[in-house]
């Protein structure tokens, strides 16, 4: 078994993509930044406040967002939501992760233990 | 007073482009508000959940650079090959020039040997650190503003044509020792045959000082061949090791300090060649030869030390 500190750098390194994922999938309903690091936490996808918040302004950025200031409740906050150009990005990235884990366990299959 | 929460909105927008500073700043200090009362809602403290929220959050300017999507690096994997690249080859021989010739112009002023022998390595050592001031500055730019760099990519034609495992090459050691024979020959074919014509009558000036026959010119032919000898032992061991650097040295010092007392002495040349010439024959143009003459045998011995010691270094890593 490797060291704690390997096995922590390829786990991040495994998980790093699916965050992008992961929040677009979970943007198809809009939230606000706290409130979707807490859905994706609860769906185990735990996520570091700050990867998260500049992510989204960073997905937004590449169009794959849309955003809007919601005033009505206590605190002003800014609603994500997936767009349409981000709903077909995410189709392909979806389609992809599902090859990768079709390949992964026909490999795991074909290799003898 | 300002929250820590202000000051740390604050902190994080120092570096973020202006046009976004305050949509983020807004959007930032709801996060933050949101986590510390996430936290107090389970019962803890506010003050205790702020700086808590604040210390997950960390470093404002790293948080800062990620809103900005500017990489915490002065230069990256883009750049770096070619950074070094450019560096090794500036470093290799810039330097070393620049001091070789600063060392020589100030000997040519004086006969402080010492004098000369410093502001050459000062020159060396200031050229090298402009050149790495300058060239990473010029990378670290490069890398800020995403310039593409149009350098050829790699192919396997570039792989060197030498065996890796050889450091001393049969060139390497032809070419030495091609100088080495010319160079000992020379000892005595001077003496006969200079081309430096005697003022009266005909044949030659030696250019060394006969009288050194005695004892020192031999020597000095007995110190170049067992050079030789180090040539090829070094040669067949392909390879700078550590007793190779000792001998090389000794072998040196065993050269450069007889030329260097001689010369100071002025016992080197023959006295007969130094009253041929009107502008050598001038005790203070004698002075400058011998000073010119022994900062670059200091210089050359130096350097050879250097670079046995660094190709060492290389092997042994």
């Amino acid at each position: 078994m490797a060291s704690d500190e390997i096995l922590r750098i390829h786990l991040q390194e495994l998980r790093r993509g699916t965050v992008v994922v992961a929040s677009l999938v979970a943007l198809r309903h809009p939230d606000y930044g706290y409130a979707l690091l807490q859905r994706l936490a609860a769906h185990g996808f735990p996520v570091d406040a700050n990867t998260l918040y500049p992510l989204l302004r960073r997905l937004e950025e590449q169009g794959l967002l849309t955003s809007e200031w919601n005033t009505e409740e206590s605190r002003p906050r800014k609603f994500y939501r997936t767009s349409a150009e981000g709903e077909s990005t995410l189709t392909l990235l979806i389609a992809d992760l599902a090859a990768v884990q079709t390949s992964m366990t026909a490999l795991i299959q074909g290799v003898e233990r | 007073m300002t929250s820590l929460t202000d000051r740390y909105v604050a902190a994080t927008l120092r570096t973020v482009p202006a046009a976004r500073r305050e949509e983020i700043a807004a959007e930032l200090r709801g996060s933050i508000e949101d986590m510390i009362d996430g936290r107090a809602a389970g019962g803890e403290d506010t003050t205790a959940a702020e700086r808590e929220v604040l210390t997950e959050l960390g470093d404002p300017a790293q948080l800062a650079a990620r809103y900005a999507d500017r990489r915490l690096q002065l230069i990256g994997p883009t750049y770096y090959l070619a950074w070094w690249r450019l560096l090794k080859l500036l470093l290799s021989f810039v330097p070393a020039l620049v001091g070789v010739v600063a060392g020589l112009v100030q000997a040519t002023d004086g006969d402080n040997v010492g004098g000369a022998v410093g502001a050459g390595i000062g020159a060396a050592i200031q050229t090298a650190v402009q050149i790495a001031f300058w060239v990473t500055l010029v990378f670290a730019v490069l890398e800020r503003t995403n310039t593409k760099l149009d350098l050829p990519a790699w192919t396997v034609d570039q792989l060197p044509q030498d065996r890796p495992e050889r450091q001393i090459t049969l060139a390497d050691a032809a070419v030495s020792i091609g100088w080495l024979v010319i160079f000992t020959a020379y000892l005595p074919l001077q003496h006969f045959l200079s081309f430096v014509p005697a003022r009266a009558g005909d044949g030659h000036l030696p250019i060394l000082n006969p009288a050194l026959w005695s004892f020192w010119l031999p020597f000095l032919m007995v110190v170049l061949i067992a050079t030789v000898g180090l040539e090829i032992a070094k040669y067949r061991v392909g390879r700078w090791t550590l007793p190779l650097v000792v001998t090389s040295a000794v072998l040196d010092l065993a050269f450069a300090i007889p030329v260097i007392f001689l010369m100071q002495n002025d016992r080197l040349l023959s006295p007969e060649l130094v009253a041929r010439f009107d502008w050598l024959s001038q005790p203070d143009n004698l002075d400058t030869v011998a000073t010119v003459t022994i900062v670059a045998t200091i210089v050359i011995v130096l350097w050879h030390f250097a670079e046995s010691i660094i190709k060492l270094r290389r092997t042994a890593a």
